[in-house]
């Protein structure tokens, strides 16, 4: 018996000096990850997916976890791949991403690959009432996802809806987020695709405008052929390509 | 969680981090108690890893950030951390050995009758709670914690004055957590026969908060072969007391002998 869910199990690869921390996004699990990391693995680098506190199990779980339980799961994962590598390279899809950006403000970074990330306030007013909220709607099902990859949807493990609660808590890291970024000066590559709806680019927009690293420290690539979850669907080797061109040209500066 | 002085972000104390050492195929998995932090386990960790074996020292959830994370706690998010860090050690491992101090402890024994590990060692841990009659209470915890969310921790039974002085811990016991700890102890117990790799269990003649008889509880009910460490000289926390460079010595030895080929 085990409470982690098959298939969201964290991950590990041994291998060089430098070290990729893998960081999911919001219901998802270390599954979205892993073939990126297996891709940044064949390129001889280091890497470590994450299980983010509430995520992988129930989501009554993640009904329970505050962002700062999160932020928490990065720095935990920070402290073990930084004990095997010389310097790390933060990557994140979605939430994850956010989580990364937030990450290379609390401890060095080699630089930061956010992915399908949010930053701009979503839902409106409602947004303000979701506490509330939560303690008569806990959950909110998520609506049916139109992958360009129907395989990759069929093996995606994550939870079928959203505690309204939590989303509260992701509301929170967007936030501070937006009042960080004027702080993040290492390099940072944006990913998005045009086709995603549930993060719709202008969110990667948002960041690249924000970010103080120099203009030559930060990229935004736009994809197509690729829903929200830009790691699995049918653009996804275009995608693993950027990542680890990014984290090679991080790895030959000197750490 | 504590500020964090530039940001203003929540953050792990200092010294509360999960640790890793790199090194050989052989990994130890090392497991905190309640309200303690990884760094109780770390000076076993360097010890082991001078054995070339590879470390990863775990932070269970809602421990080392504030204590009121706790309350929000259950069983299983610990019990979902050991298999977590199960799964990072097993990518980089070939045989695990799980160590666990108290209530770490007791996760080691589930993660031992859950997971394919090679041996557990369980420290300084419970079968029951020595106040029995307080175990009759858990179904009132959640409410009796409104108005009385945490209670003292008893007298300190340290011997090495120093390294108690240098301790991290929670000062106080949340009580809805406690309610959690009394549900992982009745699950330990259920996986005890479950248990049929060998266990390795290490007490203290003069640990006040689990009595050395505990383990012969444990013991009589596990399914495999069970080795004994009774130290003189440490209280509680074994790992770090003045009788740790024998317990280390002891979980080295059984970690070698449990993943000789």
């Amino acid at each position: 018996m085990s409470l982690v869910l098959p298939g969201a199990e964290p991950f590990m690869h041994r291998g060089g000096p430098t070290g990729c921390l893998l960081i999911h996004g919001f219901t998802a699990t270390p599954q979205e990850m892993r073939g990126l990391g297996e891709h940044l693995a064949s390129q001889g680098h280091t890497a470590l997916g994450i299980r983010l506190a509430g995520h992988g199990t129930r989501p009554a779980d993640l009904a329970r976890s505050r962002w700062g339980d999160w932020l928490a799961s990065v720095d935990d994962g920070y402290r073990i791949l930084r004990a095997a590598c010389d310097r790390v390279v933060l990557l994140g899809l979605s939430l994850g991403g956010a989580l990364a950006l937030l990450a290379s403000t609390r401890y060095p970074a080699a630089g930061v690959v956010a992915m399908s990330t949010p930053l701009l306030p979503t839902g409106g007013p409602i947004r303000f009432g979701l506490r509330p909220l939560s303690l008569v709607y806990p959950f909110v099902l998520k609506r049916p996802a139109h992958w360009r990859d129907p395989n990759a949807a069929r093996e995606r493990v994550a939870y079928p809806s959203y505690p309204t609660r939590a989303l509260v808590e992701v509301s929170r890291v967007l936030q501070v987020l937006r009042a960080s970024l004027g702080s993040i000066d290492v390099p940072v590559l944006l990913i998005h695709s045009r086709e995603d709806t549930l993060v719709p680019p202008k969110n990667s927009q948002a960041i690249f405008d924000g970010l103080r690293s120099a203009d030559a420290d930060k990229q935004l690539v736009l994809i197509d052929h690729s829903t929200h979850v830009i790691t699995c669907d049918a653009a996804r080797g275009q995608v693993f390509d950027a990542a680890a061109l990014f984290v090679r040209r991080q790895s030959e500066v000197p750490a | 969680m504590t500020s964090d002085a530039a940001f203003g972000l929540p953050a792990i104390l200092p010294g509360g981090e999960s640790f890793y050492f790199p090194g050989g195929r052989v990994g130890c998995l090392l497991i905190h108690g309640f309200t303690g932090a990884p760094k109780e386990m770390i000076w076993l960790g360097e010890h082991l890893a001078a054995q070339s074996h590879t470390i990863l020292g775990l932070r269970l959830f809602a421990h080392a950030t504030q204590p009121q994370d706790l309350f929000r706690a259950r069983w299983q998010d610990w019990v979902a951390d050991v298999e977590t860090g199960f799964h990072i050690l097993h990518a980089v491992c070939d045989q695990i050995v799980v160590m666990g101090l108290s209530m770490g402890g007791m996760l080691s024994l589930i993660a031992g009758a859950q997971l394919p590990v090679a041996g557990v060692v369980a420290m300084s841990t419970p079968y029951r709670l020595r106040q029995e009659w307080f175990a009759r209470l858990r179904p009132l915890m959640p409410a009796a914690s409104l108005v009385m969310p945490y209670f003292g921790k008893g007298r300190p039974d340290w011997r090495d004055a120093a390294a108690a002085s240098d301790h991290l811990e929670y000062p106080d016991y949340p009580l809805r957590a406690v309610a959690q700890l009394f549900d992982l102890l009745a699950e330990m117990r259920r996986c005890l026969p479950s248990v049929r790799v060998p266990v390795l269990l290490v007490n203290s003649r003069l640990d006040e908060t689990v009595t050395p008889d505990q383990a012969e509880a444990i013991a009589s009910r596990l399914a495999g072969r069970v080795e004994r460490l009774m130290v003189d000289d440490s209280g509680h926390i074994v790992t770090r007391d003045a009788a740790r460079e024998r317990v280390f010595q002891a979980a080295a030895a059984f970690a070698r002998r449990v993943t000789a080929a």
